[in-house]
Order: structure tokens, then C-alpha cells, then sequence
């Protein structure tokens, strides 16, 4: 086995030392580029509990899987309600937003049965997201 | 006049212008609205003045479909009839019942509601009930609550009343006694009814006591008003002239069977802040008990093929001091007894009670303690978990039916089998039924609903309501129907059928109303054409 000389250890150290700075400064310069992906399922509030873990994990059954998160959180974020909830920063207003969409699925007949509950596909697909995404 | 044929007392040959078998709601509301129209009539009664264990034994059957039922004990056999053990609550059939329906070719009356509304109107008093008043609108102004704001082209909230419940032993038997025009026989067990030879026409009928007395009745009219389960009996029992028993030349009688589906599942958790309470099963209004329920748009039953439905809401809590699961039969005996010794009288069937009691002591000990800790700790916050409790319709289905069996009861005549059918398809239309009321509930934000009924329905949810109705329906098509729309046996001049046993289609209303309404109109018809 070689010798494992002081410049190779000075050039390992760099590159990890590069890696390490370029991947800091894409992390930090990332946070101000606008994002195609933002964290759907966190910005609508949808509570990261075992429960709806569960009710996700048996929505994502019932429909035989979904096309995946990103296409769940496009399939969602095509709904209006669902959108402007997407682009406001008060939590309030937000879930004021999710539950008018949820009503305007019931009132629309857009329900679906998971574990007996009688859900609105919005809420049904977010719980799916969650499930999804843990 | 009230006799017993026991006493043999009674003439070979009694007449009047109407002999009415059975002293129950139908029976004696009838026998009083005939003798108010100047008709002389016959009563009779197969049981005494109060309850009789040998009497109630010719009650006994069998059980043949859906066991979640019973034929001995579910209706009384003795004046008064079943009002001696019935619970109060009363609604008319909504006019979708009488409806035809494309979706179900053996739906549908011959008669509409707005026919039986002046009758209706009138039954009320008979079961001291308020004004004939259905509707929430009827009653907004008084009621001390609102209704959940629901969208009412899907869900509305609907009206029943209570009556106290009206026994009609304790209630009319000094005017039966007083009436000049009725004279009224205990213990006078119909056994036979006898036809003018080659002809359609009743000649007389004849009556038994089980220690073998008989006497013969005659009267221009016949009128058979003995509970759903006892008129398709009696009239299977008839087969000396006619093989297949009487009005059965179509093998009719006795099919149709119907019966509310008892069903106490799904759960609907409200949303923090919604108010419920107008749905409490205390409600009162002008004097009036009230149970408020919710039911579907009759255009949106019509449109998705389903049944008809009241839901009402019963609370669930999560300390179980608050929850009524001790409500069985040991509990209803206890507190009969107690409200009826606060009243100062003894109560009927005492022995029966009080073995009820005894058997479910553990029970009666939970109602008492749960009652007693309610009084002085009352729930801190209103239920916001609730199961829906309901009286669910089933479609007509002629194969559930009452047949005979080749017991026979001391007074000779074939016992019944009932074959109750309780299908996927009537719970699985109940189920569709609570998905619409949960989302309507959900459209309007109040919260959520999970289902009780699964795709793959679990037919022992169902019980029966002990609403035995169908076994000789009223149709204007003797192909169809036992009895015309004058309750009239069709292939017999002048025999008819009074009670539930001539419901069409069974609705979800609890059906005493529909029997006194059913039989103050059938007197003002026997009243001219008797």
C-alpha cells in the first residue's frame, strides 16, 4: 500500500474544504431564489401527526398510489382556494382558505370514504401528501 | 258496554251495523268514530283488560329471516293492544311515501298525503299530540334554538312530535264502557269468518274464549284491526271456503313484509362551537315535546334511489356518566314503574316489569347512579360527538313475508313464521343516505362524519323498530295489493283491514299516527257504506 504523502493529505483536505463551501454558499444563495417546489404541504398547515399520516397512507390505497408528492401538490395547487392559500403568509387566512375548499368539495359532491370518514378530495390528497412526504 | 265471553254471558247470535276485531289504536279509534256517526258496533277483543300470559302465549311464532326480531312480545295482545307498550313518537308519512317511483315499480299508494291530511289533523287529539305541525317553519318562532344551517336542497331538518305515550287501555276504556252503541267483548278471539255460500260476502264471523265459549257474530261490515303480524294470520287462517285463505287468491297476504330498520351507527364529530342543541331529545315547544332529526330533499332521494330517512342525533361523550348505554329493557321497566307509582297507580304487566328489572339489575343500578351524579354535575360542555339513531325504510320486497307453520294454538289456529328480509342493498342505501348528510354537513364547515355502514353492509346492525306494517298492502291492482284504497279486502264485499298491515311502503315515520288517521278515515267511509 502507498504512502499517503502531506500533499495528498493538503489536497484532500481542499477539495472537501471546496465541496463543503460551495455547497454551503448553494444553500444559502438558494434561499433567495423563487422556488417551482416550495414545502406545499407545510405552507397549507397540515399537521405532521401520526393520524393523518395514517388517513394519508389509506387515501394513497384507496386511489391504487398517486403519481407521487410533486404530482399531488401540482394536482392541488391547480385548485383556486388551494393556490391563494399557497400565496399568503398569514397562517389564519391560509386555513380559512383550505377550509373553504374542502366545503366547496363537499358542497360539489367531490368526496371520497377513507376509513369510514366522509372527506373532501382536498383534504383527502393533503392527508396523502403528509403521508407521502414523512 | 265492555262484557267478557268468558262469563257466558254472551247470546249465541251478537249484531250491529260494524264488527271490529281488535282494541287496538286502529280498533278503538274506529269503533269510537263509527259510534259518533250513529253506527252500532261489535268490538272485540282476543285478550282481557290487562295483560295475560295465556292470552299473549297465541302471540307466540316463529322467526324464520332476520332474527333481530320477535313476534310473542312486540305487541300486546289485550285491550288497548300494542298502545300499552308503544314509545310516543309520531310524524305523518311525507308525500314522497305515497309517491309511484320509477326506480321501484312496487312503490307507491293509492292515496296521497294532502288526502290524508284533514285526517291526519284529527288523529292528533287521539294521541294528545299538538297541532298537526310538521314542519320546522311551523315551529322556528318558538323553538328556542336554530337549526343547523345545512343547505335544505340536500338536508333539512325535520319535526316529529311525542305523544306522552297515549295508552289507549287507561284512555278510552270509560268511553268504550259509557258508549251505548258499542258493545265491546273480551277474551272474544276471532277463529273464523264464514262466507255466504257462492258468494263474496261475509255471513258472520265467529268468536272463541280459550276455555271454549263461541259465539257467532253478524254485521252488514267486517273490519279486521289486529296489527300487522295478526291480521295476515287470521286472514291465512280463513282457508275453510277459500283453500288459500281469504283475500290470498294471489298469494299476497302476508308478503310485503316491512319493518323499520333500527340502527343506531355513524358517528358526526361538530366542529368546537356548533350549536346542536335544538336536536335534544328534551326539546319542547308551546307545550308541545318535540324530536328534531335531519332528512334528505325528497327530490334528491327520488334522483339517487334511496329510502327514505329521519337521523336524529344522540350525544356521546367521553365520560361515561353522561351516556345512556344503561336504556334496556330492565331500564324501561324501572322507570315505568317509577313514574307510574309517582302517579299513584300500580303499573300493568307489574310481574313482567319487575322480572325485566331484576334480570338487568346492573343496569338499572348504572341509570340510577349516572342520573343521580348528572343532577349535581351536570356535562361541563355540550356533546360534540354524535351517532345518528334512526327508523330507516326498506325497499317493498315480497319475499319478506308472514307465513303459517303447522304449530297451532289452543284456539286451533295455525302460529306464524316471520321472515323478515333485511338486505345489503336497503344499508346500503342508508349508508349512501348518511354520506349525503355528511357532506352537507362538511359543505357547511360543522364539522365531520365518519360511516357506521360499511361497503360490505353488516346486517346485524339492523333491529327491528317492532313496526310490523305490509302483510295486506293497499293498491288499487288486486294484482298488487291485499285491500283497496278503501281498505277493503278486494276479493271480499264487505270485509276490511284496519292498521298498519295495509302500509303500501312503510316510509320512515313511526306508523301509529298513520293507523289512527288510516282508520278515522276508513270510519267515515264504512259510515256511509255500512
Amino acid at each position: 500500500m502507498g504512502k499517503f504523502t502531506r500533499r495528498a493529505l493538503l489536497g484532500s483536505v481542499g477539495v472537501v474544504a471546496i465541496g463543503a463551501l460551495a455547497y454551503g454558499g448553494s444553500r444559502v444563495a438558494c434561499r433567495y431564489v423563487p422556488r417551482n417546489h416550495p414545502d406545499f404541504f407545510s405552507l397549507i398547515d397540515v399537521p405532521d401527526a401520526p393520524v393523518v399520516r395514517r388517513i394519508g397512507a389509506l387515501a394513497l390505497d384507496r386511489a391504487g398510489g398517486a403519481g407521487g408528492l410533486d404530482a399531488l401538490a401540482a394536482a392541488l395547487a391547480e385548485r383556486p382556494l388551494i393556490r391563494e392559500a399557497l400565496a399568503t403568509d398569514c397562517p389564519t387566512t391560509r386555513k380559512g382558505l383550505v377550509q373553504d375548499a374542502c366545503a366547496a368539495d363537499f358542497a360539489e359532491e367531490r368526496t371520497v370514504v377513507v376509513d369510514g370518514w366522509v372527506l373532501s378530495e382536498t383534504e383527502a390528497a393533503l392527508c396523502a401528501g403528509r403521508a407521502l412526504s414523512a | 258496554m265492555i262484557a267478557d265471553l268468558r262469563s257466558g254471558a254472551a247470546p249465541a247470535e251478537i249484531s250491529g251495523d260494524v264488527c271490529v276485531v281488535g282494541t287496538g289504536p286502529a280498533g278503538i279509534t274506529l269503533a269510537l268514530e263509527l259510534a259518533r256517526k250513529g253506527k252500532t258496533v261489535v268490538l272485540l277483543e282476543g285478550g282481557g283488560p290487562i295483560y295475560e300470559e295465556e292470552s299473549q302465549d297465541l302471540y307466540r311464532g316463529a322467526v324464520t329471516g332476520h332474527d333481530h326480531i320477535d313476534v310473542a312480545n312486540s305487541r300486546l295482545r289485550q285491550f288497548g293492544g300494542t298502545s300499552g307498550h308503544w314509545t310516543g313518537l309520531c310524524a305523518p308519512l311525507d308525500p314522497l311515501d305515497f309517491e309511484k317511483r320509477a326506480d321501484m315499480p312496487t312503490h307507491g299508494w293509492p292515496v296521497t298525503r294532502e288526502e290524508l291530511n284533514p285526517f291526519y289533523a284529527r288523529a292528533q287529539d287521539y294521541l294528545d299530540l299538538g297541532p298537526f305541525k310538521y314542519e320546522l317553519a311551523d315551529w322556528s318562532a318558538v323553538l328556542p334554538h336554530k337549526a343547523l344551517p345545512l343547505d335544505p336542497a340536500k338536508v333539512f331538518t325535520d319535526v316529529y312530535q311525542e305523544s306522552p305515550p297515549t295508552r289507549f287501555a287507561e284512555k278510552f276504556y270509560d268511553r268504550i264502557a259509557n258508549e251505548p252503541r258499542i258493545q265491546c267483548w273480551m277474551h272474544a278471539s276471532l277463529t273464523d269468518v264464514t262466507l255466504q255460500d257462492g258468494s263474496d260476502v261475509v255471513r258472520s264471523i265467529t268468536a272463541r274464549t280459550l276455555d271454549g265459549r263461541q259465539t257467532t257474530v253478524k254485521a252488514k261490515t267486517y273490519v279486521i284491526a289486529c296489527g300487522g303480524l295478526e291480521n295476515a294470520r287470521i286472514l291465512l287462517n280463513c282457508r275453510k271456503q277459500r283453500p288459500a285463505g281469504l283475500g290470498n287468491e294471489r298469494d299476497l297476504v302476508g308478503r310485503y313484509y316491512t319493518d323499520h330498520m333500527t340502527i343506531e351507527t355513524t358517528t358526526v364529530m361538530f366542529n368546537e362551537g356548533v350549536d346542536t342543541s335544538l336536536y335534544a331529545t328534551d326539546m319542547e315547544a308551546a307545550g308541545t315535546k318535540l324530536l328534531i332529526g335531519l332528512k334528505l330533499n325528497p327530490d334528491l332521494i327520488k334522483s339517487m334511489g334511496l329510502n327514505n330517512n329521519s337521523a336524529f342525533l344522540v350525544p356521546q361523550y367521553d365520560k361515561e356518566v353522561y351516556n345512556d348505554d344503561f336504556r334496556d329493557y330492565g331500564w324501561i321497566a324501572f322507570s315505568t314503574m317509577l313514574k307510574t307509582f309517582s302517579r299513584g297507580h300500580v303499573p300493568d304487566r307489574f310481574a313482567e316489569r319487575y322480572c325485566d328489572m331484576t334480570d338487568d339489575l346492573g343496569q338499572v343500578a348504572t341509570g340510577v347512579y349516572r342520573h343521580a351524579v348528572r343532577s349535581f354535575m351536570p356535562p361541563v360542555q355540550p356533546a360534540r360527538v354524535y351517532k345518528l339513531r334512526q327508523d330507516a325504510e326498506q325497499s317493498p320486497n315480497p319475499d319478506s313475508r308472514v307465513t303459517l307453520i303447522t304449530d297451532k294454538d289452543p284456539l286451533g289456529l295455525n302460529r306464524i313464521a316471520l321472515d323478515w328480509r333485511v338486505t345489503s342493498d336497503d344499508l346500503l342505501k342508508l349508508r349512501r343516505t348518511h354520506q349525503v348528510i355528511g357532506a352537507a354537513i362538511g359543505a357547511a364547515g360543522l364539522g365531520r362524519m365518519r360511516l357506521g355502514i360499511g361497503e360490505k353492509p353488516d346486517l346485524e346492525l339492523a333491529y327491528s323498530a317492532y313496526h310490523h306494517m305490509g302483510t295486506t298492502r293497499m293498491h288499487d291492482d288486486p294484482k298488487q295489493g291485499v285491500v283497496d284504497r278503501d281498505c277493503r279486502v278486494h276479493s271480499v264485499a264487505n270485509l276490511y283491514m284496519a292498521g298498519s298491515s295495509t302500509f303500501t311502503t312503510g316510509g320512515c315515520a313511526n306508523p301509529t299516527l298513520t293507523v289512527v288517521t288510516l282508520a278515522i278515515r276508513l270510519a267515515e267511509h264504512l259510515a256511509v257504506a255500512a
